[in-house]
């Protein structure tokens, strides 16, 4: 790290924008597609800049028709570009996921490896108050789906080496950046804080080990990296030595990491601000238990969304969303 | 620039397309084509009367109805034939089948889901658009289709940023049973034009010159830089939605007069007959060259190999095997 780059205080946002346009810079190809994305730079900034940059060809502002532009990129793809398009909130999928599942996810396969689709489906999720249809973050339900890479940045330096990552992937790639980090500054987090200027990229598939500990294992991702390690601080305080690992990206899930970890804390805790049911906490415990046989875990819980649609008072919220007190409860549980 | 064909050379590429169907409808019934098959049979009017219009630049994006728009674009009928056969060998390794056919080379692909075709080629379109280089961007759909949001969604798009998209829309009168009136605000698909500033023809898709001289005129326009182009071509499926669909939602004599009627095929040999440009054993040696010409393909088609099982999860990602 250098000095500028220590200074620099960038918004997750920022990064996001500035990793889209060395990207842009480097390959032609890429433009970027979705609603207010251009003139405005996005309802939350990550596109800030662009269109001025490099023209409203390649940042183009879209009707309200997310099926319509999302088939376009599926059409651009197949003519050899790499559209990003912007979907505002990921609770808006239900309108254009039919281009998603049934054209980018599986027009590779559907044609026998000839379809590439290097697509970036860039949308926010996560609960800022904003209730049950601006609050999912349902990175579970694009998990499930096979054929799309799912990518889940919880600071700014991830933020800009997984874009850069998702964009230079010819794989699809769906990269959910969670709404209450887009506006938090470097100066916010305690990881991944410090934006080197130039490129780089994060290996899709690599969970990072953000806090080292030797009594419990606790895996989560986006924005929930940050109370988790606030209440991995607080059970140290208590006595328990809590290791937190961030997943980055969902598909592909990276067992191995997390099985190395629980195989030596022997107690396993997934934390997710997806709905708890059929979900990557289920998912992510049972392959440790197949990785590492049946006995290798003496405890493992779950600390997820309960089944419910997030309910729009902070009372409410709070009673549903995993916090720092929550999450230490569960650690408590377990310990 | 688009080539001129002859009544004549247009009943052979529309009797090579029946034939070609008739080589797919066998696989249905032996069930070597173990899936849903839709058949274009008495559609053959629009599938001959794209031929020649198109530039190798130019993207077609169809439907679940597929065959006829595949060979039109010039897909060779060998992998495409093998793909519905469902062969290692077709052009998606049978990892599409007979809904799915991507042939990159030509722009051209397909899609099972009613009404996603216009984005697709919607995108080609706007590449078109940002390149300029003067190619078009056809999205096939039906009368089903165009009450989808998709089409509306695409036809605004491509009306407001002047895209070069043709809207090929072959109106054969049932969205699978429910007929156009029941379906549609507007008697015509084309009377919808306006609300994309979008040019427009209602064309017979059962007479061959018709649909041919619509469709150059289509294309031309989107050529042109003018926005997007939207033809409605009316047509009568002669089977079933599917094979195996028992069809009792049509009336049986309109399909009676239908066959009598609108059988693209046999209208072409009436016309060419009264032009004195063929006789009927010339057409008859016509149909059977064709029939003859996918037999051939087909034999060839059944000794080819199946895909090998231990394949299946090939091709999930692009980093996945295969």
């Amino acid at each position: 790290v250098t000095p500028e780059t220590a200074t620099r205080n960038l918004n997750v946002s920022q990064a996001i924008a500035e990793a889209i346009g060395i990207e842009m810079d480097r390959d032609p190809r890429i433009l970027v597609l979705g609603e207010d994305v251009g003139r405005l730079g996005g309802v939350f900034g990550a596109t800030r800049g662009l269109q001025k940059r490099f023209g409203d060809k390649r940042v183009r502002d879209t009707p309200i028709s997310e099926l319509g532009f999302t088939g376009m990129a599926v059409g651009l793809a197949l003519a050899g570009y790499r559209p990003l398009v912007e979907l505002m909130f990921v609770d808006f999928i239900g309108v254009n996921l039919e281009q998603v599942y049934n054209a980018i996810a599986k027009n590779h396969y559907m044609s026998g490896g000839a379809a590439r689709m290097p697509i970036v489906l860039k949308t926010a999720g996560g609960c800022i108050g904003s209730a049950a249809q601006h609050s999912q973050t349902l990175w579970g339900l694009f998990a499930h789906l096979p054929g799309l890479l799912v990518a889940v940045p919880s600071c700014p330096y991830d933020a800009k080496g997984l874009m850069a990552s998702a964009l230079e992937s010819d794989d699809p790639v769906v990269y959910i950046e969670h709404k209450g980090l887009l506006l938090s500054r470097s100066r916010d987090f305690e990881h991944g804080a410090q934006v080197p200027e130039e490129r780089y990229t994060i290996e899709l598939g690599k969970a990072t080990t953000v806090r080292a500990g030797s009594d419990v294992t606790l895996v989560t991702l986006g924005r929930t990296v940050l109370p988790a390690l606030a209440a991995a601080q607080q059970l140290a305080v208590e006595g328990t030595d809590v290791e937190v690992i961030d997943l980055r990206t969902v598909v592909p899930l990276d067992v191995a990491t997390v099985a190395e970890s629980a195989a030596r804390t022997r107690r396993l805790l997934v934390v997710d601000e997806d709905y708890l049911s059929f979900g990557l906490s289920a998912e992510l415990v049972v392959r440790v238990l197949e990785s590492l046989g049946p006995a290798a875990l003496e405890r493992f819980g779950r600390h997820a969304l309960p089944d419910v649609p997030i309910p729009a008072a902070l009372t409410l919220e709070q009673a549903v969303i995993p916090s720092s007190d929550s999450i230490s409860a569960a650690i408590r549980a377990l310990a | 620039v688009s080539a001129v064909l002859t009544l004549r050379e247009r009943f052979v590429w529309m009797a090579r397309m029946r034939a070609f169907e008739e080589a797919c409808l066998e696989g249905a019934e032996s069930r070597e084509i173990h899936g849903e098959l839709h058949l274009g049979i008495g559609q053959e009017a629009i599938g001959a009367g794209m031929v020649g219009a198109l530039l190798p630049g130019d993207a077609v994006v169809s439907t679940h109805r597929n065959h006829l728009h595949a060979i039109a674009k010039g897909v060779p009928l060998r992998p495409l034939l093998g793909e519905i056969y469902e062969r290692e060998a077709g052009l998606c390794r049978g990892r599409g089948g007979h809904m799915h056919p991507f042939d990159l080379e030509r722009n051209f692909s397909a899609t099972g889901i009613v009404g996603s075709s216009l984005g697709v080629a919607l995108g080609y379109a706007y590449a078109s658009w940002m390149e300029k280089s003067g190619a078009v961007a056809v999205g096939v759909t039906g009368d089903g289709g165009v009450n989808t949001g998709a089409f509306h969604e695409s036809m605004n798009i491509a009306g407001a940023w002047k895209l070069p998209l043709v809207a090929l829309v072959e109106n054969n009168g049932y969205a699978i049973s429910v007929p156009m009136e029941g379906n549609s605000a507007t008697a015509t698909v084309a009377e919808r034009a306006p609300a994309y500033a979008a040019w427009a023809r209602r064309v017979d898709g059962t007479d061959v010159e018709a649909v041919a001289e619509a469709f150059a005129e289509a294309v031309q326009h989107a050529r042109s830089g003018r926005g997007p182009a939207l033809l409605e071509a009316t047509c009568y499926r002669f089977q079933g939605h599917y094979e195996g669909d028992f069809d009792l939602y049509r009336p049986k004599g309109e399909k009676e007069a239908a066959l009598r009627d609108l059988d693209p095929l046999a209208r072409a040999e009436r016309r060419l007959v009264v032009l004195g440009e063929a006789t009927d054993a010339d057409l008859a040696a016509v149909r059977e060259s064709a029939r003859a010409e996918m037999q051939e393909l087909l034999a060839e088609i059944r000794s080819q190999p199946l895909p090998d099982p231990r394949g299946a999860l090939d091709y999930v990602f692009v980093g996945s095997g295969g």
